[in-house]
């Protein structure tokens, strides 16, 4: 679904990650993992073409027969539009705090899929009351929610749009742990029931046991393995991931 | 919750105007120089010490400052504003002789300049790093040094001197019937020098808070995930609007200061002008009448100003302090 070859960025000359390759299979959840500084929300940027002004990505990023790293802005609008959904670390900045929930969660889910105001309301009530949310959510602004709470609306939109592919950027260290779990089992059920990928990134061990199959270790800026979660788990080949496992328990 | 909210504002705006009048009485008292003195103008030397006692005793000058004080605020609060020592017409028909002027100024450079900064601040701010970008950046910093008055005597000596299309000073033709297109000729170069002198800034100001705006965290999400870029702009726009209502409101007090000086550079027959003028002849309930209705107008702009942040900032609305 998404194959990533030699990926190399670069921020004003400076090397943030070298030559990485790894791939997200169809249906799948792939977890990367790796302590901050790795690289790895780096990598997720240069998929999305949102890097910072003055880094530059090179190398390939195949994504339904597209690169990602080279299309033009327009086709990137597309792709993001149609086929991608990222939630990212900070739910409670995540959504402008001067326009109701409702508008927005419009934005980010019904107006791309072309639905009717009326269409999206039903629709979205359904899904947020399947996440414990209360429509009245819709008529109040983010900074009435709490960070879960956003976290679930961002979720909502995700299961609203079924996309090709969901990127997960460290969706639950803003969480406590109860609200983890929940979050975790929320992106199961997404894989599960509506063979959503996944694309999952990550610093704690613990989550990538929990739903992973596939995982991808970055460290310094380079992948260093690359597996299911039970290859790597059963016998790690680099010393750094045989330090992280390690270190788990 | 509105209606509380505006209540406590127009409380706190009347507070404002009571201090403006109790501090300006005052320090109009402590000024040095004397009424009776200044009443006689160029021949204050003949003046004897008698008549002096006299003048004094027929305006209350004699009186403690407080007593006069409480006597100005009673009456005052009754709609009077007493009569000029100068003109010895009630002060009430002065100013409301001048208010339309002062409007007319006020409200015309206050327009183009929030126009004006709005056009150019969101065209630099949304592309950050172009030309545009940086070219306001430095044309504010130039134009909001220019000093208003240099501009002004800058242009009197082009415009009206050296090329004669533009009057040089006042209002209108002596006498003429020219009504409303005459007064537009005399309305635009004051108007041009103070909108000149205060739209790169305002500008810049909006172009720095829209950059901000930008840069948080909610625009790059809503990007990463496809939400229409108009859609963004509006929401960013929004945002970054109110820290710049927030500048207008907090420069408004400098800007009307400003253009009491611009008045009297063109003798533009306004407020500030005539404020100018009573303080040189120590016209004591002119000045007071003018410092009130200025400081009425100044008020009034930051209310209207506030109550758009507060339908702007739902923040506002829901007392919500976080």
């Amino acid at each position: 679904m998404l194959s990533v070859r030699q990926l190399s960025i670069d921020i004003e000359g400076k090397p943030i990650v070298r030559n990485s390759s790894f791939s997200v299979p169809l249906g799948k959840i792939t977890s990367i993992i790796g302590e901050s500084g790795s690289g790895k929300s780096m990598t997720v940027s240069a998929l999305l073409g949102i890097l910072p002004p003055g880094a530059k990505a090179t190398g390939q990023a195949l994504f339904y027969d597209k690169n990602l790293l080279t299309v033009s802005d327009k086709e990137m609008m597309e792709i993001r539009r149609t086929h991608l959904f990222t939630i990212f670390q900070d739910a409670a900045n995540s959504f402008n705090p001067s326009v109701k929930m409702r508008h927005q969660l419009f934005e980010f889910s019904g107006r791309k899929s072309g639905d009717t105001n009326e269409e999206f309301r039903l629709k979205m009530e359904g899904i947020l009351d399947d996440l414990g949310l209360a429509p009245e959510i819709m008529e109040q602004y983010p900074f009435e929610l709490s960070g879960g709470m956003l976290q679930r609306c961002m979720i909502a939109c995700a299961l609203y749009m079924k996309p090709g592919l969901l990127i997960a950027d460290e969706p639950t260290s803003a969480l406590d742990m109860v609200l983890q779990k929940e979050f975790i089992g929320l992106l199961k059920r997404l894989n599960e029931q509506h063979g959503t990928t996944i694309l999952l990134i990550t610093h704690d061990l613990d989550i990538v046991a929990e739903v992973a199959h596939d995982m991808v270790v970055m460290r310094h800026g380079e992948v260093i393995e690359t597996g299911s979660v039970t290859e790597v788990f059963d016998c790690p080949k680099h010393p750094y991931t045989k330090l992280l496992l390690d270190s788990r328990f | 919750m509105t209606v509380k909210w505006i209540g406590k504002r127009m409380m706190m705006g009347i507070i404002v105007l009571f201090i403006v009048s109790f501090l300006s009485f005052f320090i109009m008292h402590a000024a040095p120089g004397d009424p009776a003195a200044a009443f006689y103008g160029g021949n204050a030397q003949t003046l004897n010490a008698a008549e002096k006692e006299r003048i004094s005793r027929v305006f209350s000058l004699d009186r403690p400052v407080i007593a006069q004080y409480g006597t100005w605020l009673a009456e005052t609060m009754k709609g009077n504003l007493g009569v000029s020592y100068k003109e010895g017409r009630p002060v009430s028909t002065i100013l409301m002789e001048r208010l339309p002027n002062t409007l007319l100024l006020f409200g015309v450079t206050l327009f183009f300049i929030i126009i004006g900064s709005i056009w150019l601040g969101t065209t630099a701010g949304m592309k950050a790093g172009s030309l545009w970008d940086k070219g306001l950046s430095t044309a504010s910093i130039v134009t909001s040094s220019i000093p208003a008055f240099w501009l002004g005597i800058l242009f009197i000596s082009f415009f009206a001197v050296k090329l004669g299309f533009l009057p040089s000073s006042g209002t209108g033709d002596i006498g003429g019937e020219g009504g409303f297109t005459d007064k537009l000729r005399y309305l635009l170069m004051p108007a041009t020098v103070i909108v000149l002198t205060h739209v790169g800034i305002y500008a810049r100001f909006l172009q720095e808070s829209i950059k901000a705006e930008s840069r948080n965290y909610y625009v790059t999400v809503a990007r990463a995930n496809g939400v229409a870029e108009q859609v963004i702009r509006k929401g960013i726009l929004r945002n970054a609007s109110i820290p710049y209502l927030n500048y207008i409101g907090m420069t408004i007090p400098s800007f009307v200061g400003g253009s009491i000086i611009v008045e009297s550079l063109f003798s533009w027959s306004g407020l500030g002008q005539l404020t100018v003028k009573a303080v040189v002849t120590k016209d004591f309930p002119l000045l007071m009448g003018g410092i009130l209705l200025t400081g009425l107008i100044v008020v009034l702009s930051l209310f209207v100003i506030d109550l758009i942040t507060y339908s702007l900032n739902p923040r506002l609305r829901k007392g919500d302090v976080r």
